[in-house]
């Protein structure tokens, strides 16, 4: 067990080496897509540590990104908040949001909860167009707002510690007690209340860690892009990002989650030479649709397989 | 002291229980006997409080836990087997065990399992041996199902343990070794049981006294042998003919 978390940081450690001297290798496009990669993955953490393993399918995500992109970006462009207050309000604000997914989890679970949080997207949606469309910008949403750093090279940094610390400090939430009772909880919530647990609390307790997470991305996003639109964010095309990432990396793992954005977001950039078009959607659906009927457990699966594979051939070679 | 005063519960027309009252000192074992449907396993829920009863009430220990919700009664130390047994499917029996075992505070569980000699322990005490440690429950046979199951149920260290059918689908020898189990547990914990079996041969050296439910009530209640030979008992299994 302990070894399993030694590799584990391990993998970490290479991970962000790798990261941290990226930008200085590939081009300025590349480094874009890196950051669209990174916000991807923060949003796939933040989903995967409330329905990864619970059970308590998320279809609601882009809620409460939502919640706190809107949030930072009324409060900076309306009432001039420096950055350094808009963002934390904005993350408190999504973490009551993420209260209004805990109700229904109570007492609903699976496809129905899943729906009801989709529900609460669709819901979100529709208002921000209709209340106060002078304050939230409406349909066109609200542009021109702060960035907090620009070019390139220092978004992709910034991304990259929030990725890093978000990323690493989840991934080690679910290696501790947490994990394996979120796990049981995944299979027979009543059973994990018969030995003695306080299902409620634990839930809620995985409910704000990701509503932190989701908050923190999205006003971070949004002061990334300079701007919000209500189609560009409580959208199903965004949603299904953040879960094919989660589906195709493996739910429940944290790692395979951020692997999957990545691999998701090159796989788009890589298609675009050779199918410019819309055609390239249905390449990566139909390539995402393969890899995961091969492994549904996902990518973290396919790599954790394979390390296996080659242990053993590194002690049959060495037995014989 | 486990004590239930006049427990009734309906579900629509069918009345699953009725006014029924037991009492199980500390150390004692009771034996729970019925035919199929008699309303052994509700009796079961409703001192778990998995369903509240339409009226009656609970006691442990002299304090009421009545309004207490099910986990709290476990950590009070009530802790059942369940007839399915209901295991978590797709993690491994030490991690199934690791779960009873965790003290239900954040604090404690933002820890990492460093070691596993609890788990072990317990394992090993119902016979598993270390290699199974390892196993998902898919992999298991029932009769190392039921041992799961009781392990889970033996590591929130109970007071007063539920024991739904335990010995169903197990060999002979592994009832001896579970039978052993639980005397031996009695005799250093003190732990009082409440024993639901069939298989009146392996409940006998294991009860006190034996409560048989008939269609809701309590229809005796005595020691084995009284039970046994009771006519009326021996109606409600075999039928008036």
């Amino acid at each position: 067990m302990n070894s399993n978390l030694r590799r584990g940081i391990y993998g970490w450690i290479a991970f962000a080496a790798i990261m941290v001297i990226l930008p200085h290798v590939v081009g300025t496009g590349v480094t874009r897509s890196f950051v669209f990669a990174m916000y991807l993955a923060i949003f796939a953490v933040s989903w995967d540590i409330m329905s990864g393993r619970t059970g308590y399918i998320s279809f609601g995500h882009p809620f409460l990104i939502g919640i706190g992109g809107y949030t930072t970006a009324l409060l900076t462009y309306h009432l001039h908040w420096p950055l350094f207050l808009s963002i934390p309000t904005a993350v408190v604000m999504t973490m009551i949001g993420g209260t209004l997914f805990f109700f229904p989890a109570l007492r609903i679970r699976g496809t129905y909860f899943a729906l009801v949080t989709l529900a609460f997207m669709e819901l979100i949606y529709g208002l921000v167009q209709v209340i106060a469309p002078k304050v939230t910008g409406g349909t066109r949403g609200l542009s021109g707002l702060e960035t907090i750093v620009t070019g390139a090279i220092p978004n992709y940094y910034l991304a990259l510690v929030v990725l890093l610390i978000l990323g690493f400090t989840m991934w080690l939430v679910i290696r501790t007690h947490i994990g394996t009772a979120l796990s049981a909880v995944g299979m027979d919530e009543d059973a994990v209340r018969a030995s003695g647990i306080n299902v409620t609390r634990l839930k809620l307790f995985a409910f704000m860690l990701s509503a932190f997470a989701a908050g923190l991305g999205g006003a971070l996003y949004v002061h990334y892009l300079g701007s919000i639109a209500p189609r560009a964010l409580f959208d199903v095309g965004f949603l299904f990002q953040i879960l094919v990432a989660c589906l195709l990396g493996g739910a429940g793992t944290i790692s395979g989650p951020i692997a999957g954005a990545f691999f998701l977001t090159f796989l788009l950039e890589w298609l675009r030479p050779y199918f410019p078009g819309p055609e390239r959607f249905l390449i990566y659906g139909a390539v995402a649709l393969i890899l995961y009927v091969y492994q549904p457990n996902g990518l973290h699966e396919l790599v954790r397989n394979g390390l296996k594979r080659l242990n053993q051939f590194k002690l049959s070679r060495n037995t014989s | 002291m486990l004590k239930a005063k006049d427990l009734s519960k309906s579900f629509g027309g069918l009345k699953a229980l009725q006014q029924v009252t037991l009492r199980a000192e500390s150390g004692h074992s009771v034996g729970i006997i019925g035919p199929n449907g008699a309303g052994k396993t509700t009796l079961f829920n409703l001192l778990t409080g998995e369903i509240k009863p339409d009226s009656g009430h609970v006691s442990l220990d002299g304090v009421s836990i009545d309004t207490e919700p099910i986990h709290e009664r476990v950590k009070l130390g009530l802790a059942r087997t369940y007839q399915v047994p209901r295991p978590f499917a797709e993690i491994s029996v030490r991690e199934n065990i690791r779960v009873s075992m965790m003290e239900d505070n954040l604090k404690y569980m933002l820890r990492v399992a460093w070691d596993d000699t609890g788990e072990k322990a317990i394992a090993e005490s119902v016979g598993f041996t270390a290699q199974q440690l390892d196993q998902l429950p898919s992999e298991l046979a029932m009769g190392d199902l039921r041992k799961l199951e009781l392990a889970r149920t033996l590591a929130t260290n109970p007071k007063v343990l539920l024991l739904d059918e335990v010995f169903a689908g197990l060999t002979y020898g592994e009832i001896e070794h579970i039978s052993n189990l639980l005397v031996e547990r009695r005799k250093t914990h003190g732990t009082t049981y409440l024993i639901v079996s069939h298989d009146l041969k392996a409940l006998q050296p294991l009860v006190d006294d034996v409560l048989v439910i008939h269609g809701g009530n309590v229809i005796k209640k005595g020691t084995f042998d009284e039970v046994v030979s009771d006519p009326q008992v021996q109606n409600a299994y075999l039928g008036t003919g």
